[in-house]
């Protein structure tokens, strides 16, 4: 598309070239790491517990469910804290811990839930192809803008529930975590064009979804509703 | 001022909006939408569809599964 992407690699830090966890984690150079087991400890507890909140909001969108959520929130902290003493101090902590995460995700919970549209959809680059901007007149569009802004939590989260996983994972990376396109390339360990994809498509299907769901509740009544303010 | 153009911003505006784009193109970008009331709106459904989710998906671990982590680790340590 001749477009220059900022090049950024925050997760360049010797976590980014192996293949498993928590081996991948190994440096020539680690830098300055704790000695012992209690400091280790400490360390990790200070360091990486701060983003559970973070990570269960990830499994929860990732399983779909409160108790595998939990049950992935556990593995990767368990995984996280048995690779620690390699994690090398100072780099990426967040992306190493959503890898982790999402490493997991894809080998324990997946499997069980095999879908039929993983592959095959990524080829696929109908984003360029119009659509979603193709129906209305303009003032129409920012009253649709308004009504997705009113909609309820619970209607965004199902949203995002009834779209493909590999398009919801990279989508709330994106939109909810602020990672790069390169950050959720290297998390995800997919090529950059294929986040881009994922993500045009995924939200492709998220504004329709919640625009749908905007008009059945009538954005008539927004309209009203927003004058009266 | 040279405007790039709804073709080259609606293409562009997902990358504008996760701030993926360089310099020049942003600016471009950013030139147009200021000038096309089509695109701006689209851009605001965009970012709006952002912040929903960002509203949305705000979520605190369960405080047993807190204690569970801290115990296991805990665990761990205790038998080094």
């Amino acid at each position: 598309m001749g477009v220059e992407r900022r090049a950024r690699s925050p997760l360049d830090d010797g976590v980014s070239t192996g293949s498993s966890y928590p081996d991948d984690t190994t440096s020539d150079d680690p830098g300055p790491q704790p000695d012992t087991s209690s400091e280790l400890g400490s360390l990790f507890e200070a360091q990486a517990l701060p983003y559970m909140d973070q990570l269960y909001g990830a499994a929860l969108r990732m399983t779909r469910n409160p108790a595998d959520a939990q049950d992935l929130v556990q593995e990767t902290f368990a995984k996280a804290y048995a690779g620690f003493s390699r994690f090398q101090q100072g780099s990426n902590l967040v992306g190493w811990l959503y890898r982790i995460l999402t490493n997991t995700f894809i080998n324990a919970y997946r499997k069980n839930q095999r879908a039929p549209y993983q592959s095959g959809l990524d080829e696929l680059e109908d984003w360029q192809l119009g659509g979603a901007e193709s129906f209305t007149s303009s003032t129409t569009r920012s009253a649709e803008a308004e009504a997705i802004d009113h909609l309820p939590d619970s209607a965004v989260k199902d949203a995002l529930q009834a779209i493909p996983e590999d398009f919801r994972v990279a989508v709330y990376f994106a939109d909810v975590e602020g990672f790069s396109y390169q950050e959720i390339a290297d998390i995800m360990k997919t090529p950059i064009g294929t986040v881009m994809s994922r993500l045009h498509r995924g939200r492709r299907m998220l504004k329709e979804l919640l625009t749908d769901y905007a008009h059945e509740r009538g954005l008539s009544a927004v309209q009203t509703s927003r004058s009266v303010k | 001022m040279t405007d790039c153009g709804c073709e080259k911003a609606k293409a562009e505006l997902e990358e504008y909006l996760h701030n993926e784009l360089r310099g020049d193109d942003a600016t471009d970008i950013r030139e147009h939408l200021q000038h096309c009331e089509d695109c701006s709106s689209e851009h605001l459904i965009g970012v709006t569809l952002t912040e929903v989710m960002q509203r949305a998906c705000k979520e605190s671990a369960p405080e047993d599964l807190k204690n569970l982590v801290l115990a296991k680790i805990r665990t761990v340590q205790s038998a080094h």
